[in-house]
C-alpha cells in the first residue's frame, strides 16, 4: 500500500491534462464539498490545468454546515481556482414537497443527483469536463449514489484508497482541517461513511488491498489475522454493488450489439 | 552508431495525424545526427484499436502513406510499429524495419497477450518466428512488446547471431511501491538487462507514453549495452526523444570477455525442445 505520492502526482496530473485535452475541453469542473476527496481532486486540477482552467462548484442543502462551505472556499482561494455557490435546497424541496418522505437515503440520493444535474448542465455551459472524486474505496463498496456523485467524464482519483487519498492530500499540502475531517457521504448531517459501515477506513482499506489488489481469497485473508465479520461484510459489499461499476446490461438480439461486440476504445481517434 | 528512441504518444485510431508525427520526430533526430530512430509498437496506430483494427490496417508494400516512411530511411533507418494487413483479412500487430528506402525485415507479434487488461488475441492473428536480419550496423532482431518477456524468444535472436536486439512496446504501467516509477518498469528493464548481458548484444526498448481509457502507458525506454550496462534512459511517462552513442566495437569487446556466444549450442536446446513438443502432453 506504500506509494511515491510525487509519481502519483505525476501520472495524475499527465492523465487530467491529456484526457481534457483530447475531448477538445481546456477546463476542469469539480464539485467541492469541504471533504478530503474533492479537495484531493480540486488540487490536483488546478496544479494539472492551472488554477483559472479549474470551476470549484459549492453545492450545499440548507443542513450543510457553514465551516464545510468556508473550508471549500478557502480551499479554492489558496489553489487559485473559480468558485460557484448554487443553494440546491429549492430544487430538492419542490419535489419532496409533492411527494413527501422521511426516508433518509432517498433524500440524500436525491441531493445527490441534484447536484450531478448541476455539474452536468455548468460542463455544457462553461465547455469544461466534470472531474470525478469517487475514491477506489467507494467504487468497491458502492459506497455511493449510481448516477449522483459517482457521476463524472474522467476520474482521476478511482485507482486511489481512501487512505492513500488522504496521503496524497498531505503530500499536496492542502490545509491540515481538510486533511483531518471525518469521512461522510453527506447524505444527512452527522452521517459518518466509518459509523455507517461499522469499520474504520485503514481497516477496509487493509482488507480490500488483500482481497483486490492480492486476489487472496476471503478464507486466507481471514487466516491471515483480519476479523472474519469485517472480511465477509466486505466481500458482500463487493459483490452487491457490481452493478454501480458497469454499464446497464442490454438485451442482444442482433449480430452486433452495444455493450456486447461494438468494441470501441473511449478515447477512439482522440 | 547513434540511436534515437522515440518515445511518443500516438493518436488511437488517426494514422494520418501519427505519420505527420512520425514524420515530424524523424527530422528531429536526422538534425541530431541519429543513423536509427525506433518507434514504439503500433506507433502509426495506437493501441487500444480493438474494432479499429481492419479500418487501419494496410498492406505496407502497396500503402502510399507508409511508402513515405520508407522513402525517408534512405536517411536514417527506422523501426516503425503498424497493423499490417496479410491476405485478405489476416491481422497482425508488426514491427518493420526500414533502411535505404525499402523495407529491410517486418516481425510479426507472436505473443499476443490476452488476459487481465488485454486482450489481443480477440484482435490480431500471432506471428510466427524471430529471425535475425543484416544491417549496415551489424544483425538486428526485433520483438514487439510483450515478444520480450517470454526469454525463449530472445534466445532466438541470440541463437540467430543479434547484435542488436530491438523491441518496440506499448506498455501500460502497473503497480506502485515507494519509487518514482511503476512496477511492471522494472520488469521490462530486468530483462532488458538480463538478455543484453547473456546476448552480449545491444537492447534497444522503445515504449510509448500517453493515456488510453485511462491506461497509463509507462515510457521509460532504455538502452542496454553488450556488458549488461545501462546506456539511455527516457523518464517514465513523459514524451521524450532520447538520443544515445553506441560503440559498436563493444560488441566485440563483450564477447572477448564472457564467451556466451562462441559456447552456444543451438542444436542440444532444439534436441530438447523437439522432444518436448514431439510429447505433445497437455
Amino acid at each position: 500500500m506504500k506509494i511515491n505520492y510525487a509519481f502519483v502526482e505525476k501520472v495524475l496530473c499527465a492523465f487530467i491534462r491529456e484526457e481534457l485535452h483530447k475531448f477538445g475541453f481546456g477546463s476542469g469542473i469539480v464539485g467541492l464539498s469541504g471533504g478530503l476527496d474533492s479537495s484531493v481532486c480540486a488540487a490536483l486540477a488546478a496544479r494539472a490545468l492551472g488554477g483559472k482552467n479549474v470551476l470549484g462548484m459549492i453545492l450545499p442543502y440548507k443542513d450543510t454546515l457553514d465551516k464545510d462551505i468556508e473550508d471549500a472556499r478557502d480551499l479554492a482561494r489558496k489553489l487559485g481556482i473559480r468558485t460557484r455557490l448554487i443553494d440546491i435546497a429549492p430544487m430538492v424541496d419542490a419535489y419532496f414537497s409533492r411527494h413527501a418522505t422521511d426516508n433518509r437515503v432517498r433524500i440524500g440520493n436525491k441531493m445527490a443527483r441534484e447536484r450531478m444535474s448541476i455539474l452536468y448542465d455548468h460542463s455544457a455551459l462553461e465547455k469544461a469536463l466534470i472531474l470525478g472524486t469517487s475514491n477506489k474505496t467507494e467504487l468497491l463498496l458502492g459506497y455511493g449514489t449510481i448516477h449522483g456523485d459517482m457521476a463524472c467524464a474522467i476520474n482521476p482519483l478511482g485507482d486511489l484508497y481512501k487512505t492513500q487519498v488522504r496521503a496524497l492530500g498531505g503530500h499536496l499540502r492542502l490545509p491540515t482541517r481538510i486533511l483531518k475531517k471525518t469521512p461522510t457521504a453527506g447524505l444527512w448531517p452527522g452521517q459518518t461513511d466509518e459509523g455507517e459501515i461499522g469499520l474504520s477506513y485503514p481497516e477496509i482499506d487493509a482488507i480490500l488491498y488483500e482481497l483486490v489488489d492480492e486476489r487472496r481469497p476471503a478464507k486466507e485473508v481471514i487466516a491471515s489475522g483480519f476479523k472474519k465479520e469485517a472480511v465477509k461484510k466486505i466481500e458482500r459489499m463487493i459483490i452487491r454493488s457490481e452493478f454501480k461499476r458497469k454499464m446497464p446490461p442490454i438485451a442482444k438480439i442482433s449480430s452486433r450489439t452495444v455493450g456486447h461486440d461494438f468494441l470501441y476504445s473511449y478515447d477512439r481517434n482522440r | 552508431m547513434k540511436i534515437a528512441l522515440a518515445q511518443i504518444s500516438p493518436q488511437l485510431g488517426n494514422t494520418a495525424k501519427n505519420l505527420d508525427l512520425h514524420l515530424r520526430t524523424i527530422e528531429k533526430a536526422r538534425r541530431r545526427k541519429a543513423d536509427l530512430i525506433v518507434f514504439p509498437e503500433l506507433s502509426l496506430t495506437g493501441y487500444t484499436l480493438m474494432d479499429l483494427v481492419p479500418d487501419v490496417a494496410f498492406d505496407p508494400a502497396r500503402h502510399p502513406p507508409f511508402q513515405k516512411l520508407v522513402a525517408r530511411s534512405r536517411t536514417l533507418d527506422i523501426v516503425v510499429g503498424f497493423v499490417e494487413e496479410r491476405g485478405r483479412g489476416l491481422f497482425t500487430n508488426s514491427a518493420a524495419y526500414l533502411s535505404g528506402g525499402r523495407i529491410v525485415h517486418i516481425h510479426r507479434k507472436a505473443f499476443l497477450p490476452t488476459g487481465g487488461m488485454f486482450e489481443e488475441a480477440k484482435f490480431f492473428a500471432p506471428g510466427k518466428s524471430f529471425r535475425a536480419f543484416d544491417t549496415s550496423f551489424g544483425k538486428a532482431g526485433l520483438m514487439v512488446c510483450r515478444d520480450f518477456l517470454s526469454y525463449g524468444a530472445g534466445y532466438a535472436l541470440f541463437a540467430g547471431g543479434a547484435d542488436f536486439i530491438i523491441i518496440i512496446s506499448a506498455a501500460p504501467g502497473r503497480g506502485m511501491t515507494a519509487g518514482k516509477a511503476f512496477v511492471t518498469s522494472r520488469m521490462w528493464e530486468l530483462m532488458g538487462e538480463a538478455i543484453s548481458y547473456f546476448s552480449t548484444a545491444f537492447v534497444v526498448y522503445c515504449n510509448r507514453v500517453g493515456f488510453e481509457d485511462g491506461k497509463a502507458f509507462a515510457g521509460g525506454s532504455f538502452i542496454f549495452g553488450p556488458h549488461g550496462r545501462l546506456l539511455a534512459k527516457a523518464p517514465e511517462v513523459e514524451e521524450d526523444l532520447v538520443v544515445a552513442d553506441l560503440r559498436l566495437e563493444d560488441i566485440r569487446a563483450a564477447r572477448k570477455k564472457w564467451t556466451f556466444r562462441r559456447d552456444d549450442r543451438p542444436e542440444v536446446i532444439l534436441h530438447s525442445l523437439q522432444r518436448i513438443v514431439g510429447d505433445n502432453e497437455d
